[in-house]
């Protein structure tokens, strides 16, 4: 993120549940406000643009690639990472799927992936494997070979149950 | 760190009217200003050095862009601005346009889909392997004759842009016989989706500067169409070719058939010369002329790095057995 | 840690019992911080300068005006760095920018610190390079030519390096044989892909000249030795610190170019540069699995008993050495110490190339080789009538034994392995059965735990673990092992509660940070769980130890007669119920406070292979293998193959963590799909590389990747720790065979090329249809006129 000539605009959004005012330029990508304007690295940049999910967050509570996303575009909207799934300290469902099923090797893809998965189990509590299939299609993991994933997401869909 | 996007004036217009007349505003030049909806494709394109617009409008906050209409003859209009993701899950479009929702479905992965637009699909920049590349390469390789550059390294000989288009919605719309809706300076105008584009890879649309795609109408009785879209993985990828097909039959024999394509040529196409096929019931040499004929009209270029033979041959294969499986079922 | 576990159901043994990664809370809530994660106000912002040619004399480089450009801080190029370097101390042939001569397309030849990305990306585009272009070779053929000039003047004909050799008399072997068959096989060349592209950040102290620096590395001790050597400083002015690493694979397994570069543009810009690189530049920096072609022949008896092989291999290596010189002697070690061959010849050349260099990926070397294996003898087995499961058996080593090129052999479990999979699988009713269009294929595969000869030879032990304990009772394990994602951490974690009989929420781990952690070589060729895991329980063990003395002394007994049950030491068949950790604890601090001990481990001399010239690679302290069965189906009209199925069973000695054991088996299976299947790399014919990106470099979506059945197999490895050998690795060269062999089932075609995409199967389906048609028309003709 650079300086910019033009002059920034005032961005206002519920970020975690909480609501922020940041300037911020035009041009400003999601992944970058998150990252660099609000200190929340959990949001990972994996491609240069799209192609792998690494960077996927909830906006309205839907799943969005924040690297192909304008923050600007946010105006107004709530906002959701992977830093505010848990609550009083303990791990999310998901993230504790994700935490004791190993569908975490390296780590990377991890929050896109719990982000992508708390969209799919907001919307449809019961997935089947095809659902979860679906669901992270967009989302690439170069260690698991996706079967831990998917045991951990079906792990959290029945804690949540 | 990402790549820096090119320094921008966003703008977000309320309404159809608020987005022509800013961009009439600004009185600028085409390159210079640019309609966004999804930005799934346009923003990793201008992340990439391809595209320099000072201005963007926003189409995201146009309401009257996301409705999906049932209107009293039957039909159907939806909004340009209705994302893939509600598409998916509409159910009008699910029970009455089967095919449609099966196209999006199909498109990209599920984060795209939430951002990503009708009008978006059917406009989406053509693709090529020397084309959606960095700055820095394009850069090494002399651009290309699509941006900035003199030759097609696809087909260097020619003067002529080979990148494909690689839209999901566009082959399934074409057989249903979809009309468009196009507002501009100069007012609204309707046509049939096949004359949205050019065939020229390098300026792909009919679009004047300033118009836009606001609507798609689909008939009221649609013919019976599926969609099958060829590609190396099951997510995320563009299609390697797109076939839709849409047949209506009587007693195991053809009354009509459609057949569109998308991912191999440079613009998302009808085939021609289907008329010999009424009155076939499909057997195994009109199956094979059937493919024999789409093979002829699919040309796909050295524009991925899958090659043209198997895409070609691939195209046909699905067209016939979308066919077979539609006459089964008439 | 698993915070909710109930103390009352406390495992007696950690070692054994599945146990979620202990850095696993860190990942899920994004708390996890890796090399691009740390964000300061003052850190300048570094890119780098690539050459947009692929062989070229620089003529002239000016960054003048790039310096004078407001908010640039630094520039450096070939000028700033005349060492050389690279993970064999043998082949260093790299600068970090290019110097005089450029070798790939891509290649770095300048970097700038600027106070922002805008700046410094403003400042890239005003330095000029002119350069005088040299031809350049992508291929082997091209390189290979003899009129081709020479990428570097010391390798004449563009060879980094042959191999030849030959154990037992394969001539002879192939006398013996009822059937001799020889197939050439084609490997594209494949990436790592690991999901975090490559970062670091460092940190010029120009007060005390020092550097610390933060990389995404496998081998932060490497990377310590070559910032030390190109930037011509001491060893004790650096540290390193790898923080969270998404991913190797191999890519990280030596110091690569930016990291030093990194180094180099702090030291100048005298304060902090974040270097991130893009997945285009990360691509760039992939030290790939070579494009590799295989010719392999074999020679079998009418009853499949193994006579001979004769493997040649040629692997397109790239600008530099790497670690080129291992890979093509892994190609060739490997294809001993899995089946009872009498006879095994080997001859590898590793070609320079104007490609970015290869180097070590998952399976090193030995992936392609033993695909062509596996095909090459289930086509035979098939040939001679013979179902290809039973050939395995039929030629199966017997524990202990030595390979010919000396390698020991102190464990075998292959032959359970090929039991599970046969029975698991369906083998027996599906193998011929299910086309067509559906088919089963089978596969084995070996691979070492640990090289146990370090490329870098200096004596110390292979590895050292200190462990310190201290008043508040919990143990702090200090290690150099780096956990990438595959688990050693929690390995560590767990060995150290197995031997001093503790709850493993007791043992903290520390890693990866030179001015605290130990030295080790790093987590490369699956070395650490045997060689971190042993020097771990050797530390434990001194500690329990000391533990015991303590305890013994205060309840008054001899040390022999403590036992230690549920973190309590007590006298053994006594009836007090004895003295709780943590006055046990206290009674051993008196006197000496703080408690450090240490633990190492070292391969003995006997273990680290033959006399022969490059007989080190491929020796080890015990080989794993695998076995496995895929199911397949074919659709003939799109060339698609779907994978129905996967069953493998991986003989790991034994799972010290079973879930993580799994974890590494589906990762490296589903690895090998992807090799099989969709990834490949294209150079443009002027080098460009045409698929750095992660669209035109396929990766499986979760959508086709399949359910892979994970069998864990023990043999119980004398060597291992608590039995343990490797669990990472092996499991990725027996998909890829099986995956073919079950093309071959589903369709009749024996597809010799990698990746098996859709195109390239349409198009060779379609031509075997219009040979088969010739062949049953010629056939006929014949009938007619006989």
């Amino acid at each position: 993120m650079g300086p910019t000539e033009k002059s920034p605009r005032l961005l206002s959004l519920t970020l975690n549940g909480r609501v922020r005012h940041d300037a911020v330029p035009d041009n400003l990508l999601l992944l970058d406000y998150l990252r660099e304007k609000c200190g929340l690295t959990g949001t990972k940049q994996g491609c240069d643009g799209g192609e792998c999910g690494a960077c996927t967050v909830l906006v309205d509570g839907r799943s969005r690639l924040s690297c192909i996303t304008l923050a600007a575009e946010c105006h107004d909207k709530e906002v959701e990472t992977v830093e505010a799934l848990g609550a009083s300290g303990r791990m999310s469902a998901l993230q504790r799927g994700f935490h004791e099923k190993l569908g975490s090797q390296c780590g990377y893809c991890t929050p896109g992936m719990i982000m992508a998965s708390e969209a799919l189990l907001r919307g449809n509590p019961a997935p089947s494997e095809d659902d979860i299939r679906d669901a992270l299609g967009g989302n690439i993991c170069r260690c698991t070979g996706y079967v831990k994933i998917i045991e951990a997401v079906q792990a959290a869909a029945e804690e949540l149950a | 760190m990402t790549e820096l996007l090119p320094e921008f004036t966003l703008l977000q217009p309320g309404s159809i009217d608020e987005a022509i007349a800013m961009y009439a505003d600004r009185d600028a030049t085409r390159e210079a200003i640019r309609y966004v909806a999804g930005g799934t494709d346009l923003l990793v394109n201008m992340r990439r050095g391809i595209g320099d617009p000072e201005t963007l409008i926003s189409l995201n906050g146009v309401a009257d862009l996301t409705a999906v209409t049932e209107n009293s003859d039957g039909s159907a209009t939806l909004g340009a601005g209705v994302t893939l993701a509600v598409l998916i899950e509409h159910s009008t479009i699910m029970d009455r346009y089967p095919a449609v929702a099966h196209a999006a479905r199909e498109i990209a992965g599920p984060g795209h889909r939430e951002s990503g637009t009708v009008g978006g699909n059917l406009c989406l920049d053509t693709r090529c392997v020397f084309y959606n590349q960095s700055l820095w390469w394009r850069q090494s390789n002399d651009y290309c004759l699509k941006y900035k550059g003199d030759i097609c390294h696809v087909a260097p000989k020619g003067d002529f842009c080979h990148a494909a288009f690689s839209g999901d919605l566009a082959p399934v719309f074409l057989v249903l016989g979809v009309e468009i809706e196009i507002v501009g300076p100069e007012g609204t105008r309707r046509i049939p989706l096949l004359e949205l584009y050019t065939g020229d890879g390098m300026d792909h649309l009919t679009l004047k500067p300033g118009e836009l795609l606001t609507a798609v109408h689909l008939p009221a009785e649609p013919l019976p169409a599926l969609y099958e879209k060829h590609r190396v993985r099951g997510a995320i990828d563009f299609p390697l070719a797109g076939v839709a097909v849409a047949l209506s039959g009587e007693n195991g024999k053809v009354e009509t058939l459609t057949i569109a394509v998308t991912g191999t040529n440079t613009n998302p196409f009808l085939v021609e010369d289907l008329d010999g096929f009424a009155g076939s019931s499909l057997d195994e040499d009109d199956q094979t002329r059937l493919a024999e004929i789409v093979q002829k009209q699919v040309s796909p270029m050295k524009t991925t790095l899958v090659q043209p033979y198997g895409r070609r041959r691939i195209a046909g294969a699905m067209a016939r057995r979308l066919a077979v499986r539609l006459l089964e079922t008439a | 840690m698993n915070e909710r576990q109930d103390p009352k159901t406390l495992k007696a043994s950690p070692a054994g019992t599945p146990t979620p990664l202990i850095d696993g809370p860190e990942k899920t809530t994004g708390q996890a911080q890796y090399s691009a994660d740390f964000y300061s106000p003052d850190t300048l912002t570094g890119v780098i300068y690539r050459s947009p040619y692929a062989h070229a004399e620089i003529t002239e480089l000016d960054v003048s005006e790039a310096n004078a450009l407001e908010g640039v801080v630094a520039i450096v190029t070939g000028d700033d760095c005349s060492q050389t370097f690279g993970i064999l101390p043998i082949a260093r042939n790299e600068y970090p920018m290019a110097r005089g001569r450029i070798r790939y397309f891509g290649e770095p030849v300048a970097a700038i610190a600027a106070v922002d990305e805008k700046t410094a990306r403003k400042a890239l585009s005003l330095i000029k390079m002119t350069v005088k272009e040299l031809p350049a070779y992508f291929t082997l053929k091209d390189a290979m030519a003899p009129d081709a000039i020479l990428i570097h003047d010391d390798k004449a004909g563009n060879i980094e390096r042959e191999v030849h050799n030959e154990f037992g008399d394969v001539e002879d072997g192939f006398e013996q044989a009822d059937l001799v068959r020889e197939a050439t096989f084609k490997c594209a060349e494949i990436c790592q892909t690991h999901m975090e592209p490559h970062a670091s950040l460092a940190e010029w102290d120009d007060e005390r000249q020092h550097l610390t620096i933060r990389t995404c590395t496998q081998v932060p001790y490497y990377v310590h030795l070559m910032l030390a050597h190109t930037m011509e400083i001491e060893r004790n002015q650096i540290r390193v610190i790898k923080p969270f690493v998404g991913g190797g694979f191999g890519t990280r397994t030596e110091t690569l170019n930016f990291e030093i570069i990194a180094g180099l543009l702090a030291r100048a810009a005298k304060g902090k540069v974040a270097l991130h690189l893009n997945r285009e530049e990360t691509f760039l920096t992939s030290r790939t699995r070579p494009y590799t072609e295989i010719t392999m022949k074999i020679g079998m008896t009418k009853d499949g008993k193994l006579t001979a092989t004769q493997c040649h291999a040629l692997q397109l290596g790239g600008a530099y050495a790497g670690y080129g010189i291992v890979t093509i002697l892994y190609a060739g070690a490997l294809l001993q110490g899995i089946y009872d061959i009498p006879a095994v010849k080997y001859d590898g050349i590793r070609v320079n190339a104007n490609v970015p260099p290869s180097g070590a990926m998952r399976g090193h070397g030995t992936v392609n080789s033993r695909h062509a294996f596996e095909c090459l003898l289930d086509e035979m087995a098939k040939e001679l009538g013979l179902d290809p499961v039973e050939v395995r058996r039929r030629n199966l080593l017997i524990a202990p034994t030595e390979t010919m090129s000396g390698i020991k052999i102190t464990s075998y479990g292959l032959d359970e392995c090929i039991d599970k999979v046969e029975t698991e699988s369906g083998w027996k009713k599906k193998a011929g059965k299910l086309g067509p269009g559906r088919g089963i294929g089978f596969a084995c595969s070996q691979y070492i735990s640990g090289a146990a000869k370090p490329v870098n030879w200096t004596g110390e032990p292979h590895a050292v673990v200190n462990l310190k304990l201290d008043f508040d009772g919990s143990i702090t394990a200090l290690t150099g092992a780096a956990d990438i994602g595959q688990g050693s951490s929690t390995i560590v974690a767990q060995s150290v509660a197995e031997v001093c009989g503790l709850d493993i929420n007791k043992i903290r781990v520390i890693t990866n940070d030179s001015a605290i952690t130990p030295k080790d070589n790093g987590s490369y060729s699956s070395r650490v769980t045997m060689m971190v895991g042993n020097a771990t329980i050797d530390a434990a063990s001194r500690l329990r130890d000391m533990l015991v003395v303590a305890a013994s002394e205060k309840l008054d007994a001899s040390p022999q007669d403590i036992e230690i049950v549920n973190e309590m030491f007590r006298v053994s068949g006594g009836q007090d119920e004895g003295l709780p950790f943590q006055e046990v604890v206290e009674a051993a601090l008196v006197d000496t406070g703080t408690i450090t001990v240490k633990g190492t481990f070292t391969c003995p001399p006997e273990f680290q292979g033959g006399k022969h010239r490059g007989g080190a690679v491929g020796s080890t302290m015990g080989f794993s293998y695998s076995a496995q069965a895929v199911e397949v189906s074919v659709d003939p009209d799109t060339g698609q193959v779907t994978v129905h199925d996967v069953w493998v069973a991986h003989d790991c000695g034994f799972a010290i963590n079973p879930l993580a054991v799994e974890g590494q088996i589906q990762g490296s299976v589903w690895m090998g799909m992807g090799q099989a299947l969709s990834e490949e790399t294209r150079y443009h014919k002027n080098g460009m590389p045409m698929f750095t990106n992660m669209l035109d470099y396929r990766v499986p979506s979760i959508i086709e990747s399949p359910p892979i059945h994970t069998y864990i197999v023990e043999s119980i490895d004398p060597n291992g720790p608590f039995g343990a050998k490797e669990a990472g690795e092996c499991s990725l060269s027996s998909f890829i065979p099986a995956l073919v062999n079950a093309v071959e089932d589903a369709t009749g075609l024996r597809y010799t090329e990698l990746p098996v995409t859709p195109d390239r199967l349409v198009e060779a389906l379609a031509k075997k249809q219009h040979r088969d048609k010739v062949a049953a028309a010629r056939k006929a003709s014949e009938g007619a006129t006989s």
